[in-house]
Order: C-alpha cells, then structure tokens, then sequence
C-alpha cells in the first residue's frame, strides 16, 4: 500500500507503531535514532516518515528539515510524535515543513486517520501535477 | 586443645595490651579495614551476580509479556470497530499463563503496561487499562501502598494513578497530609485525578510550598485528565495564604486563559514581595490583561529591575497601542541595557502601523548600540 | 639545649600529624557513612520518577548548555550535534569559538548553515572582545548559537562571554569534547526544583573516565572502563571523589567545588557574583566561592547539590607529563584560590563554607602534599639517625594502607551500588586493582606534582598552556575537568 518509516528511539514505541501500522497494511520500516534515520531515508523512498523529536544523533526537527529542503523529497507526508508539548516547538516543526504533530500520548486511530489523510491529499496533488504536464 | 588456644589468645592480648595506645588503635583499625573491603568486595560480587540474573530474566520476560500485550492490545481485532472498550474480551488462554503469577513477573508486566500507556491514550489507551485490571494487577498495586517504605508507596500510587483506578479517600487522604515531601506530592497528585468531588481541596488547606518539581506533574494532571472540572483559579489567589500555591494558580490562569480572573490577579500588584509581584505580571501579560495596562505604567517608576522588565514584557503582549510612547522614552533614555532590550521588544510586538513607524524613527535618532537592539529584536533568526 | 628542642620538636611534630592523621581518616569515615545515605535516598527517590514528565511540561525552565571550543576543527560537528539531542524541552546551545586558529569556526558555519547576525547583549561580565555572532538560517538549529570571539587563554573567559549571551535563567557549564548523557539536564535541574526552604544555586553530577569507551559521533555507544593504567587511576579517583566525596559533602550541603567538566548554575547569583575569575587556575572551585560569598553577604540561604548519576565521559590526560601539567594546574588553583578568599576561612559569617568547606580545603587538600612530604623527610631522618622504631612504623604502615584501600573499595561498592556502568568484570577487576597499587605509585605522583604547582605559585611562574592539540577523539589535554581529590 504505502511505505512507511518510523523513527524513535523508545523501543517499546517504535515497534508498538510498527505493529498497528503493518496491519493496517503499510510497509513498514524503521530506524532507532537520527544517524540509522538518514540511512534509510538515503536508500528508500517513503510516502510518509513519522519521526519522534528527541534521540541521538540527531534531532527530529532536522529530518524534517532536510525532507523538504531535498527537491526530491519534499512532497514526503510527515508527522511528528513527540512526548514534547511547549508551544514553542510545535510551531518550530510546522514551520520547518511537518504535515502533523501528535502529542504522546497518541491516539492510534488518529494517527491511522492522519496517515490515510495525507496519502490521500498526497495523491491528489500528485494527479494535479500530472494533468498540468 | 581448647585450653592452648584461650592460652594463646590470652596472651596475645597480654601482649597487646602492652602495647602504646596509638598502636593498638592501629592494629584495631587494620583489622576492621581488611574485615571492610572484604565485605565491600562480596557485596559487589553479590550485588553484580543479582543484576546478572535479574537482567536475564528480565529478556526472557520481556518479549513475552510485550508479544501479549501487542496481540491482545494493539492488534485486537475489536479495536476501531466501535465497540465499548468495556465489552472487549481477552483470549483467556493468553492471559492464564503460569508466569504471570509470579510476583516479579507480575511487576515488569504492570510497569511495560504503564510504558504503552504513556504512549498511547484513546481506545488503545483504554484497553491496557482493561488489561490491567482484568489480570488483577491493581490488587499488586494496592498491597505496595501498604508498605511501610514510602518509595514502594509513591510508586503503588503513581502505578494507581497511570492506570485511573480510584483510590479511596479513607486510603489516599491521610498520604496527603504525610510529612514525606515526595509522598505527600504524589498523594495529592493521585487526589486530584482520582476523586470526584473536590479535587482541589488541599489548594484550601496546604501550608507547606508545592514544590516547582512537583508542579510538574500537578500541571499535567490538571491540564490532560478528561472529565476534571477545571474551576476559577483566581478564588485561590484572593484567598490563598501559601505563596506557591498563587503562583501555581496564575500558571494555571495564563493556561486556561481564565480573563474574569484579572482583577483578583491585579490585586496581587500591590503585594510586598517582587518575585511574587512578577509572576504576577507576567500573568496579566499572558491574558492580554488591557485592563491592567495603565495600573502597571502608573507603578512602574517604583519597582525593582525585574518587575520593571516583566511590566515591559506584559505590555509587549497587551499591545494596547496608548503607551507606546511610553516605551518609546524607556528605551531611549534608560541606562539599563535589559530595559532598553524589553523595550524596544515591546514596541516592535504591537506590529501596528504606529509602532513600525516608531521603530523606523528611533532607528535613525538613536546610537549605536541602541540600533544594534533593534536589530537584534527585528531579527526572526534571533528568539531572546 | 639544642637537643631538648628538637625533643619537643619531634614530640610536637609527631603529636600534630598524629591528630590530622586521626581527623582525616575520620572525616572520611563520615563521608562514607553520608554519601551511603545520600545514594539510598537518591535511588529511593529514582525509583518511582517519571523524567518524561518535564520533558513533556510547558513549565519545565529554560537552560543555556556553555561550552568553550578552542581548535577543535576535527570533532567539533560530532559534539555540537550531540549537544543538540539532549532529552529537554527548554534549551539553547552556546559554543564559543575562543580564538581557534584551525577551521573550527568555518567547519561550522558551513555544516550548520549559520549566518553573522546583529546580536545585541549586555556585557555583565568582561571579557575579550567578540567578534561575532552566528545564528542558523535552518529552523532545525534554532537552539544553537556560536559566538566567535578573541582568545582570551582561559575557560573562564569564554565561558564568561557565554553567560552574557544566554538567554535562560540557569546554566550549564560543560567542556565541548565531554560527552553527555542524554537525560543531563532533566537530571541536573531537578534538585534545583525541589528544595523546600533553600534556593539551590548550583548542582552537578558524577565524570569518568572516556578514554577506552566506544564513541561514534560524539555518541557514547559502550561504556568501557579505561585501559591505560594513569587513565584507570584517574577513574578510580574521580569514582571516589564524586560517589563518596561529593555525595557526602552534598548530604550536609558542603560541597566543596562544581566540576568545570559538568555543572549547572543558577544565573542570576553566577552574575552577581561576578562569573568565572579568567585569572584563576581553578575557575569552577573559584565560582563556587565566589557564588557562596554573595549568597552569605546577601542572606541568602543557599545550597549546592550533587547527584551520583554518571552523566559526563571526558577524555583523561595519558601521558604523565600532561597529567603532571594538568595536576599542578589544579594545585596553583587551589592555594591561588585561598590566598583570595583566605577571609572566609573559620569565619561563622559564611556559615558551612566558613566552618567546614574552607577548613577541609585548606588543611585536608591544600596543606596534604605538605605534611606527607614532611612526614617523609621527617621519617629519612629518623632512619638516618637510627631512630626508628621498626615495627611500630611498619604497623603504622599497614594501618594507613589497608584504611585508604578500604575507603577506595567502598567508594567503589558505593558506585556498584549506584549503577553498574561497567559490563564485564574484567572492567571490575581492572578498577579494583587500582586500588591496591593506588598507593604505591599514582598517590605519590599527585603529591610530588601539587608540591611543585605550589612552587611554581609561590615563585610567581607562568603557566604554560596545555598541549591543546587534538587527535580526533583520541587526544591528550591537560584541562580535563577537575574532580577535587576528596
């Protein structure tokens, strides 16, 4: 159906999302912090990265950055998920380009609503860049 | 035989008390400090031969009790299907595992539970809870909170209150008053999220601060429990006589915005001591207090540095627009370099028509160090 | 008449070291017992915590991470991107670029995409001119800021220009080779929260050794205890000075100095106080003291707090000349430091620092390498002269060895008790072997090099700067953060 990568570095979490995802039927891979994180958004394509904000290496804010400032992958769908509620960084991660930011604890439904919402507008855009060609 | 060693000993204290003082409390220190190192290192041996095992135990549980959790849980087919979390059933045989009666199986069980919880809320959020209690985990809880060690206490409450099970208040009331700090903290954080009534009794009645680290965690109670019936928060800084629990309130206000709650906080401008007034402008400042904006310029002169920047702050965020020039002399003519700073913030945050051209003006009439202010707070790279 | 002198000499000499000899070993048979009650505390405490909450809380305060950079082109990416992962909501990161002559400040500008921007603050406390301020064009380094300015020779002047320019209400004060825990500012700012009567203006935390840890990108991956031998008995002294000394100190809120490699300041009386003298050799135990000093004049009622938690590796000196420059450093610092505040010594006006802090210092770690080497000399003579009673000496002998092993093992056990950094006990071995040869061969190296600081202080010498090139992770310097022999 849809590929996508899960980024966090709370195991229980990352495998957590992995397992409602998969059976939702999504492709799902993942990656523990920011350095296993840019290796995989290197090798693949995603439709959709959800990303925690706080691990190692890096920060969930520069994947976020470095998607959209990559002309090839700026059309990424991404969601942040993050234990992090100030008002501050919220706004920072929807300035740097985040479709969505869920605050944990998460709702799964919601964060499966979410996914299947940016897929579809995704899909659309994509239909439009194709019919103005 | 028995004879020779008394003999033997006895003369060797014969011997020993012989001996210069300083000598014999040699001799006795070496023996106690060989006798001490040698307890030191089985303690290590042993205390590091228990975490061995306690950690092996703990991978050979932990898959298991996460596998369970994951297909009981998260993958229920019942899930997003509308049906009540309450009329979901578990698969018997997964949860009659023998290994879950045991005591030390049980507690990694309810602390993995307590993991998934913080992650997730909602319907998945609702059926860990289901599981928790069906397992009978609260009973685990609940024997904890009789212990006579008040960690295991705090964590049987904390354990209680992640999971929502309510505590009776014949059981949870006396903890509020406890003379432990930290048991005293969790017992009211409990209290607050768990009873029905009047969650916030012991606002009344608490003498002792509500510690900054505790307010953590009360702040998040208040502010992400569902059905708590948030109420004025200003009844607590008129009434109140514990300073921390004020300040605590006007957290509260400037978070839910409470706008009626402004008079009682102007009062507080009057207060005698200046860290308390500050919190409280910055209070007024969150609210966007107009009301109060002529009562804090009119006290302004009178008060020490801090008040002074949080009043400027505060008139930032009001943006009234009627004192800008006000601001305007402030900046120009302070010789603080803080005020200067919040000043020329303030002007430039009413982003009217008025205050960019003042912002302009000032520019060309002001010295260097003064534009390089200006610049410095136009600069959206720079936050502070 | 010449002889009945050195009579009472020898009686009084011997009567004297006698009694420091017996308050010594009891002093630190009393931090043992307070540092255990301290660390069972914490641990009962850590318990049942939840550090997710501050992370996820509006309220959590801000703090402005310090930490000086001088030509450190090679790793400086690594620690800066470390730096920016901690697990906090509310923080900047202030790197001070102090003069380097490498590419540090270029390296970074590019990787960071940082531009100069006009920054504007107040210079609370002087020091070298800065020559600019960088800021990131992307979002995602919004916490970073670099400021570039002249190198003024010390930690202290750098770090000064940070606190200037921080914007938050606390501080910490790091090195920017340390490698950090993730969790060291919830951990650190916690004991500042939750003081009932006290305002706590400074709190710190355990170091270590990082010399044979694994480490990728400035990520600590495996913590290894140190395999070369000067590096192994540094860690073993800095387990018993921070487990068992800090620790005990913390518990009657007596804690001597906040290591420069890991330590967080309330901001406010760090200015007032003055910030870091740039003209001392021990800039953090001086902060200290000057911090208590305002604190006491003001009324202030105050406290400095430790916790046991590992949360900072720093890479010790492994040749022994480094580690000699490094050590009389830090004796210079100490008996520069008394000489400046020698007002507060015995002085009820500055409380516990007056009574016990200063005392301590003064005659436990300042006048120690002096009375050993007396001793010493003192001994050669008897020996010379025939005098020795040779088993009393050799019991007393055995009796000091065998109480500093014992104190040595406890602190060890102590940190066993604590956390268990260590995976294998080959790592165990290897630290507890320290503490039988500690004595023979490491003690008497910081004896010799803390006699010759004090020579050099009191000879007016200038201090030549340690070797402050680095290797890539692997290097050798002389500032590593200093843990205070206690």
């Amino acid at each position: 159906m849809s590929n996508i990568l899960v980024i966090e570095d709370d195991d229980i979490m990352l495998k957590a999302i992995r397992n409602i995802l998969r059976k939702d039927g999504h492709e799902v891979l993942t990656a523990k912090d920011g350095k296993e994180a840019f290796e995989k958004l290197d090798n693949e394509e995603y439709d959709v990265v959800i990303t925690d904000l706080m691990m190692p290496y890096a920060n969930g804010l520069e994947v976020v950055s470095r998607l959209r400032s990559n002309a090839a992958k700026r059309h990424v769908g991404i969601i942040v998920c993050s234990s992090v509620g100030n008002e501050e960084t919220i706004t920072e991660a929807f300035r740097l380009g985040a479709d969505d930011y869920l605050k944990k604890p998460i709702m799964a439904g919601e964060l499966m609503i979410r996914i299947r919402k940016l897929l579809a507008n995704r899909n659309s855009e994509v239909k439009l860049v194709t019919k103005k060609k | 035989m028995w004879r020779d060693l008394v003999d033997l000993l006895f003369q060797a204290y014969e011997q020993f008390s012989l001996l210069p003082l300083f000598i014999e409390i040699a001799l006795a220190f070496i023996v106690i400090a060989i006798l001490a190192t040698i307890v030191a290192y089985s303690a290590i041996m042993y205390k590091r031969y228990k975490s061995y095992v306690h950690d092996k135990r703990v991978a050979f549980i932990s898959p298991i009790i996460e596998e369970m959790i994951t297909e009981q849980v998260l993958l229920n087919e019942k899930l997003g299907m509308d049906v009540p979390t309450e009329d979901i059933e578990f698969d018997p045989a997964a949860l009659a595992n023998k290994i879950y009666k045991k005591p030390f199986v049980r507690q990694i069980l309810i602390e993995t539970l307590i993991a998934y919880r913080k992650n997730f809320r909602g319907e998945v959020g609702e059926l860990l809870r289901k599981l928790y209690i069906d397992m009978e985990l609260q009973k685990d809880s609940f024997s904890k909170l009789k212990s006579v060690r008040w960690e295991k206490k705090i964590k049987a409450v904390v354990e209680l209150t992640q999971m929502d099970i309510s505590i009776s208040d014949v059981t949870i009331l006396p903890l509020t008053n406890s003379t432990n700090p930290s048991l005293r903290a969790a017992a009211r954080n409990a209290y607050v999220q768990l009873s029905k009534n009047e969650p916030f009794k012991f606002f009344d009645i608490a003498t002792e601060p509500l510690l900054p680290w505790d307010q953590l965690e009360l702040f998040k109670i208040i502010t992400t429990t569902k059905d708590i019936a948030i109420p004025n928060f200003s009844r607590w800084v008129s009434y109140s006589t514990n300073k921390s629990i004020i300040s605590f309130c006007l957290k509260l206000i400037a978070h839910y915005d409470q706008q009626s709650a402004i008079p009682a906080v102007m009062e507080l401008l009057n207060n005698k001591d200046h860290y308390f007034r500050a919190d409280a402008i910055s209070c007024l400042g969150k609210l966007s207090a107009d009301a109060a904006e002529e009562k804090m310029v009119k006290i302004y002169t009178h008060q020490p540095l801090n008040c002074q920047i949080e009043i400027l702050k505060a008139m930032g965020s009001i943006a009234s627009g009627r004192n800008l020039e006000f601001l305007k002399s402030e900046f120009l003519y302070s010789s603080n370099f803080d005020i200067r700073m919040n000043a020329a913030r303030a002007i430039i945050r009413h982003n009217t028509q008025a205050s960019r051209l003042m912002v302009e003006e000032l520019m060309e009439m002001t010295y260097e160090e003064n534009q390089l202010i200006i610049k410095h707070c136009l600069n959206p790279l720079i936050k502070y | 008449m010449g002889a009945t002198f050195v009579e009472y000499a020898s009686v009084f000499f011997e009567t004297t070291v006698f009694l420091y000899g017996t308050v010594l070993l009891l002093i630190y048979a009393m931090l043992a017992v307070m540092s255990f009650i301290n660390i069972r505390l914490f641990l009962r405490k850590e318990s049942y915590t939840d550090y997710k909450v501050i992370v996820g809380s509006p309220l959590a305060p801000g703090i402005s991470v310090i930490a000086p950079a001088f030509n450190e082109g090679l790793t400086i990416i690594s620690n800066i991107r470390s730096l920016l992962t901690f697990d906090y909501p509310n923080y900047e990161v202030i790197i001070i670029n102090d003069g380097s002559t490498d590419d540090t400040l270029e390296k970074v500008v590019n990787e960071f995409s940082l531009v100069k921007v006009d920054f504007a603050y107040d210079i609370k406390l002087s020091a070298k001119p800065v020559r600019g301020v960088y800021k990131s064009t992307d979002e995602a380094y919004a916490k970073l800021v670099i400021v570039d300015k002249e190198n003024g020779k010390s930690k202290a002047d750098a770090t000064n220009v940070g606190i200037n320019v921080a914007a938050y209400p606390y501080f910490l004060c790091t090195d920017v080779d340390c490698i950090l825990h993730d969790q060291t500012l919830q951990m650190l700012i916690r004991p500042m929260m939750e003081e009932e009567n006290k305002r706590v203006i400074a709190t710190g935390a355990t170091l270590r050794m990082a010399n044979s840890c694994e480490v990728d990108e400035g990520v600590l991956i495996k913590i290894v205890a140190p395999k070369p031998l000067l590096a192994r008995f540094q860690e073993l002294e800095y387990i018993r000075s921070f487990v068992l000394g800090k620790m005990g100190w913390s518990y009657i809120n007596a804690v001597p100095n906040v290591s420069g490699g890991l330590g967080m300041f309330d901001k406010e009386i760090a200015v007032k106080a003055g910030g870091y003298d740039p003209a001392s050799f021990g800039e953090d135990m001086e902060l200290r003291m000057r911090m208590s000093r305002y604190v006491y004049d003001n009324k202030i009622d105050a406290a400095v707090r430790y916790i046991p938690t590992t949360l900072c590796w720093t890479e010790g000196p492994t040749s022994l000349k480094i580690f000699m420059r490094q050590r009389t450093r830090w004796a210079r610092g100490l008996l520069q430091l008394m000489q400046a505040h020698k007002k507060m010594l015995f002085n009820p006006a500055y409380g516990r620092v007056g009574l016990i802090v200063f005392p301590y210092n003064f005659f436990f770690e300042l006048l120690a390498p002096v009375i050993e080497f007396l001793g010493i000399i003192y001994y050669i003579f008897l020996i010379y002269f025939g005098l020795v009673n040779w088993p009393y000496a050799i019991i007393l002998l055995i009796f000091v060895y065998t109480y500093s092993v014992m104190i040595s093992s406890l602190s060890v056990l102590w940190d066993q008790l604590t956390f268990q950094y260590y995976k294998t006990w080959r790592d165990v071995v290897g630290i507890i072997s320290m503490v039988f040869i500690e004595m023979l061969i490491y003690h008497p190296l910081i004896v010799v090099f803390a006699l010759r600081g004090y020579y050099f202080h009191l000879s007016n010498r200038t201090h030549t700067w340690g070797n402050m090139q680095r290797r890539g992770f692997k290097k050798a310097t002389d500032n590593t953060p200093k843990a205070a022999t206690t």
